[in-house]
């Protein structure tokens, strides 16, 4: 490679500059991402936050997130018995993870529970 | 430095001239590079989730199983259970879940007397319940909004319909769970024992379980011992016990999702080996001008390499920033189906992400590395070409 083959001509100047944007640009928006994750960390860890969460942890007993409540031992996979996937419901599936590509037919639990709501409005506004 | 300078703008310069190629092998790239940062970021904010909640936990949980099913304990032994040494408290909790076909949803009732006080103002809408106070409840917000009702409505809830024990009672809902707690409160009634009793059909002198609290936590192994001596099928779980449910309920969860996704790694790099083999015609010709005037083998090489780094760190950068996007913005739509299954009330998805520089680091490390020494052997091939059969057209 000579000396003259090194010297960059003006559409590889605009090229290189296009490519020094493009970088930038992204190094730009993995920097923010870092600031945004930071702050919504320090967002969850503020008194008021850890107070609360302290507060709903202890009422319930436990810390399990009620992200699925599809059967008993993943809403509250802490305290669930061994074998509790097989004790939910007669010919229960495997909930997870087939239950989340194949739902349970609800029909197995049509009968399981006489339970009835009612809701009575308030007459304030 | 100069040198490397000068090969880089060249290889930029191939890069857009065959720019079809180029965007397309880093979009693939991006395409599983997120696909992967979304799974990691998901488990690793989920965990931080559980994990910083799990020091509020009782020390011990005592549980009660009988033929391998959770059984309701007697109130009488936590008199027992307080005498031993070391445990400073014993709570005998009322708690279960309720089935309600009217919006085919598992409901989580916690019986809450003399906890009130844990549901202050600043966690809900409405008011808190008040100690003591009998037929009010506060409901999650998901609850709530499936439901249809706001704090101030009245819910009629009949148990046993049609059955002996038939019985019809009343809750106010004197509040609602703001949506800042709605990961652990999605789908709670929370109401006083003697309702949620009611509820569950859990008799008067049975718990669901005892939370217990020791003086000393290092304790808990020699505590578990003497309950488990005390209590016919106890199963006592401690906090640490419990902690490591979390881990590997998790994890298995996380890896599960990115073993699935491994096919979509392997295929890509397949691809890249395939792409980056294959020479055309025209960048045969290149190569064997650029050896004609004088390029030696490493420059050839190192301009391939540079062009393999730059597309490996524009795929990765971008799959990073998407996976970012796509759970903590967009709050994972499809992945969060994964854990929620066919649950008819789940929480929006808001995590704190746990993201760090080390992390993202090493996820653009780990995607560019091995992309680029998928590239060096055909980078080889492409340097050693004789350029005069190169110029020639022949292989």
């Amino acid at each position: 490679m000579s000396e003259a083959q090194r010297r960059p001509t003006a559409t590889g100047r605009a090229v290189a500059i296009g490519a020094l944007a493009v970088g930038a640009t992204l190094l730009v928006l993995l920097i923010a991402m870092l600031a945004d994750a930071g702050r919504l960390r320090a967002a969850a860890n503020t008194p008021g936050a850890v107070r609360d969460r302290a507060a709903i942890v202890r009422l319930a007993g436990v810390t399990d997130l009620a992200v699925s409540s599809s059967s008993r031992w993943l809403r509250h996979p802490s305290v669930s018995e061994p074998g509790a996937a097989f004790s939910d419901a007669p010919a229960m599936f495997d909930a997870d993870p087939a239950g989340a590509a194949v739902p349970l037919p609800r029909a197995l639990y049509r009968g399981a529970s006489r339970m009835q709501i009612d809701v009575r409005r308030s007459a304030a506004p | 430095m100069k040198r490397q300078r000068a090969l880089a703008a060249y290889a930029l310069g191939a890069l857009v001239r065959r720019r079809g190629r180029s965007v397309a092998v880093a979009a693939g790239l991006a395409f599983v590079v997120a696909l992967f940062a979304s799974v990691l970021f998901l488990g690793d904010a989920l965990r931080a989730e559980v994990e910083a909640g799990a020091r509020y936990v009782p020390d011990l949980s005592v549980q009660r199983v009988v033929a391998g099913r959770p059984a309701l304990l007697s109130t009488d032994i936590t008199t027992s259970v307080r005498r031993i040494p070391g445990v400073r408290s014993v709570q005998a909790r009322v708690w279960g879940y309720l089935y309600v076909p009217p919006i085919s949803a598992n409901v989580t009732v916690i019986g809450a007397s003399g906890r009130e006080a844990l549901v202050h103002a600043t966690l809900v809408d409405g008011r808190a319940m008040r100690a003591g106070e009998r037929d009010a409840c506060v409901l999650g917000a998901v609850l709530a909004d499936a439901l249809g009702v706001r704090a101030g409505d009245e819910i009629a809830l009949s148990s046993d319909v049609g059955g002996a024990s038939s019985r019809t009672f009343v809750l106010r809902v004197v509040g609602t769970f703001r949506d800042g707690s709605a990961l652990r409160t999605a789908d709670l009634l929370v109401t006083s024992d003697a309702n949620a009793r009611a509820l569950l059909g859990v008799a008067e002198g049975f718990a669901t379980d005892l939370a217990v609290t020791l003086t000393t936590p290092d304790e808990a192994r020699v505590a578990t011992e003497k309950i488990a001596r005390l209590v016919p099928g106890a199963r006592v779980i401690d906090k640490l016990l419990l902690r490591r449910s979390y881990a590997l309920t998790l994890d298995g969860r996380g890896g599960l999702l990115t073993a699935m996704l491994l096919p979509a790694l392997a295929a890509l790099l397949l691809l890249a080996w395939d792409r980056l083999t294959g020479l055309s015609e025209a960048e045969r010709r290149e190569i064997g001008v650029l050896k004609a005037i004088g390029w030696e083998v490493s420059d050839v090489l190192s301009a391939r390499i540079w062009e393999s780094l730059i597309v490996a760190f524009v795929g990765a950068a971008v799959g990073v920033l998407a996976a970012y996007a796509y759970v903590f913005l967009a709050e994972a739509p499809g992945l969060a189906g994964a854990l929620y299954g066919w649950s008819a009330l789940y929480p929006p998805l808001r995590l704190t992400p746990q993201v760090d520089a080390a992390q993202t680091l090493a996820l653009v490390v780990g995607v560019a590395l091995p992309f680029v020494a998928v590239g060096l052997v055909p980078a080889w091939r492409a340097a050693t070409l004789d350029p005069d059969r190169a110029l020639r057209g022949g292989a």
